[in-house]
């Protein structure tokens, strides 16, 4: 074939509509065979026995006649075989036809009075001529040492193979368009949801993310694929916003303790006269600075948490030691800011993790709560067991963070816009969510009603069994 | 006091100049070395009494010629100086024979109070009393007296007021108590050491007494014996 010829043939086959209608024509095709093909059998075996059977019975009724009646009653049995398809001979012990319709003796015979299939050569028929014709037989031994046979020729099976034959090839070119109908039917159904999921894609592909391929709400495996590729599609769009968000956001924390020192630095140069009011003038600039560079700490910090490679400093941890080193350390925090920080912790809850991360991110949710809630409010650090896990709680009684943010407050590097007034680089739930992750534990953001909990749900199992 | 020489091994020349000018005004005597090999050569030929080694060098990088020095039996004490300022970097420097690890960006002052702790260290031998003016700590029983008055600390108290005692009249950092007296890694905010101080403060003060620890700017504490 001549390559014009061969690539729209190759194309043709290679497209999955045409393959799936043909598979399906060959099968509907081929159960059609099979279905004719059994009908026939049953009824060839059916017809057969009828033949033997009335073989039998004349053969029977014969057997009991002496042989003068015999020649008699086979004279009279071809005689009434109206649609000709009785064969019958009596032959005596040298072979010699005393009557019926035989040439000779057939050889190819078991003479034991049960029907069997032979093959006759038949007289006065000028139906087939000398042609030898496919019959059911029954021969048997005369007491004179001669054979007497009869047998019925098989007519009326090729008659009804021929009719099934018909009936097989009128039903089959039916057979054969309707699966075609149906099967292109299908086809082009499936490769329409094909195509809009081809065309989702290359919308997505032209950055349009928040495109989802088209699922049908039924369970097939193709709207199972598609609705797997969509859950991926949120993760990557979740990331890729979060990307978005981290330069805008840095940049924002960083310029306004920036534009701090560099106004106060310009108005110290032209307005302050005394080496005291410069010094002090400085030491604001520096604290600026220190700000600016500890949003830079903060962001790198969250960077070598993130880093997975940390897993290989893992150890048991207990979480219930941890939670009272972090209130030994903020207790005078929160007692100087006029918060009542209480600790409850009774057993030893162990799990593999990193002390110093996990103090940091308890550290972090105690001074969240410290920043938000209403000083002289309770904040409560607590540890408990909850279903084959650990639960470290940090409550409070601060106004609590609005649901439609929660998720994004533990996204890294979101900052609610509240947040950004209060002092501090702002990143501490991003860090807690980041040391979540790497222990593959669960944050939660609940109400505590009134106030605010935040759950750092633990896992005693080692995370590099956890899928993250 | 004889003056002190350090070793500045150091690559980025504005760092030098601030180190340098920084640490010659406090009396100290900077050499510099700007490569790794420069470094090293300077380092093994002794005659320095504490090393600043910054961790990426031209040549040849802190770390090795730490380890190199530390294999050829040199104990000059040496601080790290590093941009990677992870905990993980600081257990490496630490582990390579620093006696210190500072992250950049750092202050001046911090620089200076750890390299007079390093050159001031305090031998921990075997004495189970320690004095600094009117304080006494008995290290056996845990139990702590200013004059003739027992003070009531907790544990950590304890061991922040030892620390101090141990360098009484030395100036001592945020980071240094951080690092050395509550054991931990990560930078905490700034005044979660000082609220510390001030209930330490409370104890230690009874009425009428004089301060003994007082704040120095920006920086940390130091404990003053002779107050």
């Amino acid at each position: 074939m001549t390559s014009w010829l061969v690539a729209p043939w190759q194309a043709l086959t290679r497209s999955t509509a045409l393959r799936w209608t043909l598979a399906i024509a060959t099968g509907f095709t081929a159960i059609a065979l099979v279905l004719f093909g059994f009908i026939y059998w049953e009824t060839a075996v059916y017809e057969r026995k009828t033949i033997d059977v009335a073989l039998a019975e004349e053969a029977q009724r014969l057997a009991a006649l002496p042989l003068g009646a015999v020649l008699a009653a086979i004279e009279g049995w071809i005689a009434n075989d109206v649609h000709a398809t009785r064969y019958a001979g009596v032959f005596d012990a040298d072979g010699h036809r005393l009557t019926g319709n035989l040439l000779s003796v057939p050889d190819d015979l078991a003479y034991d009075r049960r029907p069997h299939a032979a093959t006759f050569k038949g007289i006065d028929r000028d139906l087939d001529g000398d042609n030898p014709e496919p019959v059911r037989a029954i021969g048997w031994r005369s007491d004179d040492g001669g054979h007497i046979v009869i047998g019925n020729d098989l007519d009326a099976l090729e008659d009804m193979k021929a009719i099934i034959l018909r009936a097989l090839g009128l039903a089959l070119l039916p057979t054969i368009a309707l699966s075609l109908i149906v099967g292109s039917a299908l086809a082009k159904r499936a490769q329409r949801r094909i195509g809009s999921m081809h065309r989702a894609i290359a919308r997505i592909m032209q950055g349009q993310l928040g495109e989802r391929l088209p699922v049908r709400g039924t369970t097939d495996s193709l709207d199972r694929l598609a609705t797997g590729v969509n859950r991926m599609l949120d993760e990557i769009q979740n990331l890729v916003e979060q990307v978005r968000g981290v330069g805008d956001n840095i940049a924002h924390d960083l310029r306004t303790p920036l534009t701090r020192v560099r106004t106060r630095l310009e108005r110290g140069r032209e307005e302050l006269h005394t080496v005291e009011a410069l010094g002090d003038c400085m030491d604001r600039a520096i604290v600026s600075v220190d700000q600016a560079l500890a949003v830079v700490s903060a962001v790198l910090r969250i960077g070598q948490v993130q880093h997975h490679a940390r897993r290989a400093l893992f150890g048991p941890v207990d979480l219930t030691a941890i939670a009272r080193d972090a209130f030994e350390l903020y207790e005078p925090l929160a007692e100087e800011q006029g918060f009542c920080l209480s600790l409850e912790a009774g057993l030893p809850a162990i799990v593999t993790g990193d002390a110093d991360l996990l103090l940091e991110a308890l550290g972090n949710l105690l001074e969240n709560a410290f920043k938000f809630a209403p000083a002289g409010s309770p904040v409560t650090l607590r540890v408990q067991p909850s279903v084959g896990r650990f639960v470290l709680r940090v409550e409070d009684r601060g106004p609590g963070i609005p649901l439609e943010e929660r998720d994004r407050v533990l996204r890294r590097f979101y900052r609610s816009e509240k947040s950004r007034t209060i002092e501090g680089s702002g990143l501490g739930l991003s860090l807690v969510a980041a040391v979540a992750d790497l222990h593959g534990f669960d944050l939660a953001i609940l109400d505590a009603s009134p106030g605010c909990a935040v759950d750092l749900i633990c896992s005693p199992r080692s995370p590099e069994r956890h899928p993250v | 006091m004889t003056t002190a020489r350090l070793l500045l091994i150091e690559d980025d020349e504005e760092t030098v100049e601030a180190i340098s000018g920084y640490l010659g005004s406090r009396g100290y005597e900077v050499r510099r070395a700007a490569t790794g090999p420069d470094g090293l050569l300077q380092a093994s030929a002794g005659a320095v009494d504490a090393l600043i080694i910054d961790r990426l060098l031209p040549g040849l990088d802190g770390l090795t010629i730490l380890k190199t020095l530390r294999q050829n039996g040199i104990r000059t004490p040496a601080i790290m100086l590093s941009a990677l300022g992870s905990v993980d970097e600081r257990v490496e420097g630490l582990r390579a024979g620093g006696d210190d690890y500072l992250g950049k960006p750092f202050a001046l002052a911090e620089l200076a109070a750890r390299v007079e702790a390093l050159l001031r260290r305090p031998t921990i031998g075997p004495e189970t009393v320690l004095r600094a003016g009117p304080l006494h700590l008995d290290l056996v029983d845990r139990s702590a007296h200013r004059g003739g008055r027992r003070l009531d600390l907790l544990p950590r108290e304890f061991k922040l007021l030892e620390y101090l005692v141990r360098r009484a009249g030395q100036t001592v950092t945020r980071g240094m108590l951080f690092e050395e007296v509550w054991n931990y890694k990560f930078v905490p905010r700034s005044n979660l050491v000082d609220v510390h101080m001030s209930r330490l403060r409370r104890k230690l003060n009874g009425l009428g007494e004089e301060e003994l620890i007082t704040n120095v700017r920006g920086i940390g504490f130091i404990l003053d014996p002779a107050a």
